[in-house]
């Protein structure tokens, strides 16, 4: 495709701007079972998304195949779309701007494949190694990659950046007395040859072992805390609350709110497309617009509503950088980067220890389908432990915890040290709650 | 598409290694989403897809590559890589295909392709005029159309050569009601394996009247119970719990690997005796129907459960070989990004002997479940969830008020032992299934069902 062609002819056929947005994907997947490589995967994917405004209208379209010959079907597609869009919503493709670039911290080491083998090979064995308990290794994989990305409009804007992932993933499963319990661990590794793999196996077959002879409990109230990685699963699935699409339409839970206590004043949510320690960071969102630093909630009240240039000019201010793709076929959207609740002081054990009885959940499932955004009500299937005289006790599986979040927000205790940034752009610590109702036996 | 002769070219350079099947799947997809708010087109998002994988094996092994690069000089360096991986060596092979020609069980009628713009912001008005003419207390609707044409063609080095277009529509109404603060939600959104035909069947008011409905039902829920209960499970979408609680931990993909609870069990009693289920990948224009699957095996109906026995799993090629079974035509994928692998198509429990109102009887304190939502399951473990998005309390045997949604949780290789009631109507519902192989249209199904103990996820306790 010849970026600048097609963005003349457009200019030509009436459009009052134009851009172009690709990801160039490249992507290598090593499966490892059984002692032998059960699958590998490699792939050069590229995707372009077009959009332009003719007659004050917004039209979308997206194509595997942008050879110069699909060229007057697409624009004329296009043109047919934006005539049928009855909404009067102003829209934006924005002007080139400067900014100050940044770069995540990671650096990415490429191992060879045989680097890969020799690894998931060892870890493997080391699983089986760990405890009798340990039944299967059910998959060790790696994963590599690396999205270019290039935005170009008629208003002379020229972006290119990339975003490099590896991550190494793994699953086991232990068995007792009938029962099995999984274990699964996902890690960014920047260089294979300087990844501790004791520490992952570790942490990876004990949480398998762990979670043998976990038992329901008895419906009630308990106090509870959310481990890191379901409290960051629980605080994403709301965090388009924030979103000024959402409140404009009036259907976030959030609307009417900005500048009221919506939180517990122990909670600052920070969103940072900027924020180093994160994995996917940015210096311009998928717009173009730079990308800034912002707080959301800031000690409880509601401070930032997060925008794109569509939602902003709707609420009568300017973008915060947050017009994203969440895939490249998907049109721009107002989407956190990078959001975190700011972490506390102590780490998990020092919660437990002031909670003293309660429950710890480390995971929940059904994310996709037990919460209501509108109310914020959910009811959710959970595993984790109970903790006794500040310890430990006994694993907990089959029980669901059912709350509404903001009510949940206002009743926090304590806010842990324990965040970790890792695929995902939603990161927070363990949260300390006063109760919540659990369902069990 | 490729032609004959290059795929021809393409499959013997691959069998010319230690690869002992080759198999190359092309794809070209026109997806179209129109989303209203309030009836007013907000949006048009037009996706065309255009893609190749290539897909080797060497016994239980395999090897994938894809892209949308479908020129030879891009294609080369990936079958190259793919050959590489598992080493070459010049057998003298030559692939011959054979176009396996077919009559199409899942015909169309109006083409979406061919439709105006206008015409179908006209079925997205429509829900939305009646559902906001349902209630002064809806305050808000949005609608989406979706209309996809998939056209596949898998061509393999047994010489099969064959293509099957994949049509399907689905409209999705979610409405807002208000009363003081009270702010509440519903939706509905079925779809079908059809043209905009379906909307004659399906009217977008009924769709947008059943958003409505279950919006303003919202309105008056209370606090939902909590703790093990019976539960009476509605028809259609309700299936899901066969979907989540079984039905993903008999696909290959857990059960070749040892990672299903239902491993080894074939044969067995796995449910109570009134539990039949099928997965019926052939029924004419269903959601999850199609003419062949993704590795170009011609669909089937499956009978996976008879009178509570397992008979049979949802398998696909490779892992078919693990298994030391045959396919049974339950390959499935997103799209040429994804490998394909064992996936349900249109899974649902059988009709049974008792009438609605027998499930019922005898419950003191319970829940009747008429609408879900979606679930997940851990299959090497067997513990499900799925949520319920319309909930009323069964007290004394009679059906009292609302309740608002909760997950009903619990271990698959337990539940279907609970159910003691089936009833008689039979009906599907559409939804969209995750797994290995991405995101695909599945119906669920079922008549309304009766368990007898379940952990309901509530907040009210006694």
């Amino acid at each position: 495709m010849t970026n600048q062609k097609w963005i003349a002819y457009a200019l030509e056929k009436g459009f009052e701007a134009f851009e172009i947005y690709q990801i160039l994907e490249k992507n290598k997947s090593v499966q490892w079972f059984a002692g032998e490589v059960d699958s590998f995967v490699t792939s050069r994917v590229l995707g372009t998304s077009l959009r332009g405004i003719y007659n004050g209208k917004m039209a979308n379209f997206s194509v595997e195949d942008p050879s110069d010959s699909n060229m007057e079907m697409v624009i004329s597609n296009m043109i047919t779309q934006a005539n049928a869009i009855t909404s009067d919503e102003e829209v934006v493709i924005r002007e080139p701007e400067d900014t100050v670039p940044v770069k995540s911290k990671r650096v990415w080491v490429r191992p060879s494949n045989e680097q890969i083998r020799d690894v998931m090979k060892t870890l493997e064995e080391k699983c089986y190694q760990y405890d009798p308990r340990i039944v299967q290794v059910s998959s060790v994989q790696w994963e590599e990659v690396k999205n270019v990305r290039k935005i170009e409009n008629s208003k002379g804007m020229q972006i290119e950046d990339e975003i490099t992932v590896q991550a190494l993933i793994a699953g086991v499963a232990a068995s007792e007395n009938g029962q099995v319990k999984t274990g699964f661990k996902v890690e960014m590794v920047e260089d294979l040859s300087q990844f501790d793999q004791d520490e992952f196996v570790e942490k990876l077959c004990s949480d398998a072992v762990k979670q043998l002879g976990a038992t329901s409990l008895p419906s009630g109230e308990y106090p509870v805390i959310l481990e890191r990685s379901a409290m960051t699963n629980l605080f994403a699935a709301f965090t388009g609350m924030f979103s000024g699409d959402l409140i404009s339409k009036g259907i976030s839970p959030l609307k009417d709110k900005l500048g009221q206590s919506v939180f517990s004043d122990k909670i600052t949510v920070i969103d940072d497309p900027r924020f180093a320690d994160a994995i996917n960071v940015v210096s311009y969102d998928d717009e173009g617009c730079p990308t800034r630093t912002k707080k959301l909630v800031e000690d409880g009240v509601f401070t930032t509503i997060l925008h794109d240039s569509k939602s902003a000019k709707k609420m009568g201010t300017e973008s915060t950088g947050n017009g994203f793709r969440p895939a490249y076929t998907s049109p721009v959207n107002v989407v956190p980067r990078n959001c975190y609740i700011v972490p506390g002081d102590k780490d998990l054990d020092g919660l437990c220890e002031s909670m003293g009885e309660g429950l710890v959940i480390t995971s929940m499932m059904g994310l996709h389908a037990g919460i209501d955004f509108v109310t914020t009500n959910f009811s959710l299937q959970c595993a984790g432990y109970w903790v006794k005289d500040g310890k430990r006790d006994h694993s907990v599986t089959l029980i669901t915890m059912a709350a509404n979040f903001l009510d949940l927000m206002k009743n926090v205790e304590e806010v842990g040290n324990d965040i970790k940034w890792s695929y995902g752009d939603i990161a927070c610590p363990s949260v300390r709650f006063t109760s919540c109702a659990i369902s069990g036996e | 598409m490729l032609d004959k002769k290059q795929l021809e070219r393409y499959l013997s350079f691959c069998m010319n290694s230690e690869a002992d099947f080759a198999e190359i799947y092309e794809e070209l997809e026109n997806s179209e989403t129109i989303t209203a708010l309030n009836g007013k087109m907000e949006n048009v998002n037009n996706i065309l897809t255009k893609g190749i994988g290539v897909r080797l094996y060497k016994g239980l092994q395999s090897v994938y590559a894809y892209s949308n690069e479908t020129e030879e000089e891009a294609v080369m360096p990936l079958l190259e890589e793919l050959v590489d991986s598992f080493g070459k060596c010049d057998k003298g092979v030559s692939i011959r295909l054979e176009e396996v020609l077919y009559e199409n069980r899942h015909p169309v009628k109006i083409d979406f392709e061919q439709v105006a713009l206008e015409e179908k912001n006209e079925l997205l008005k429509r829900a939305n005029d009646a559902a906001f003419g349902t209630d002064e207390r809806i305050v808000k609707v949005q609608a989406g159309l979706l209309n996809v044409k998939q056209k596949v063609q898998i061509a393999n080095s047994n010489g099969r050569l064959i293509g099957d277009t994949r049509v399907r529509t689905r409209l999705t109404v979610e409405a807002f009601s208000q009363e003081g603060d009270n702010f509440q939600s519903g939706s509905d959104r079925p779809g079908a394996g059809k043209g905009l035909e379906f909307y004659e069947e399906m009217t977008p008011e009924e769709i947008g009247r059943e958003a409505a409905r279950v919006a303003l039902v919202n309105l008056q829920a209370k606090d939902c119970p909590s703790g093990k209960m019976p539960v009476v499970i509605d028809k259609a979408f309700g299936g899901v719990i066969f979907h989540e609680a079984c039905g993903h931990a008999l696909e290959a993909t857990s059960v070749s690997k040892n990672r299903s609870v239902f491993t080894g069990k074939l044969g067995q009693q796995i449910a109570s005796t009134c539990v039949s289920a099928v997965d019926d990948g052939t029924i004419p224009n269903a959601w999850g129907s199609q003419n062949i699957d993704d590795e170009g095996n011609f669909q089937k109906r499956r009978v996976l459960i008879e009178n509570g026995i397992l008979k049979s799993y949802m398998i696909d090629t490779l892992n078919g070989r693990r298994m030391g079974m045959e396919s049974t035509s339950s390959s499935r994928r997103q799209s040429y990004q994804y490998e394909p692998t064992s996936r349900m198509s249109n899974t649902f429990i059988l009709p049974g002997d008792s009438e609605f109102e027998e499930l019922f009887e005898g419950i003191e304190k319970g829940l009747y479940a008429k609408k879900m939502g979606g679930g997940s399951v851990n299959p090497q473990t067997g513990e499900f969830n799925f949520a319920v998005l319309e909930g009323y309390m069964i007290e004394n045997g009679k059906v009292t008020y609302p309740v608002k949604g909760a997950a009903l949780i619990g271990n698959g290789k337990d539940i279907l032992w609970n159910i003691d009631k089936v009833g008689k109507d039979l009906a599907r519902g559409q939804g969209m299934c995750g797994s290995l192989s991405g995101s695909i249209p599945t119906d669920v199904g079922q008549p309304a069902i009766r368990v007898t103990s379940i952990t309901v996820g509530g907040t009210a306790h006694d």
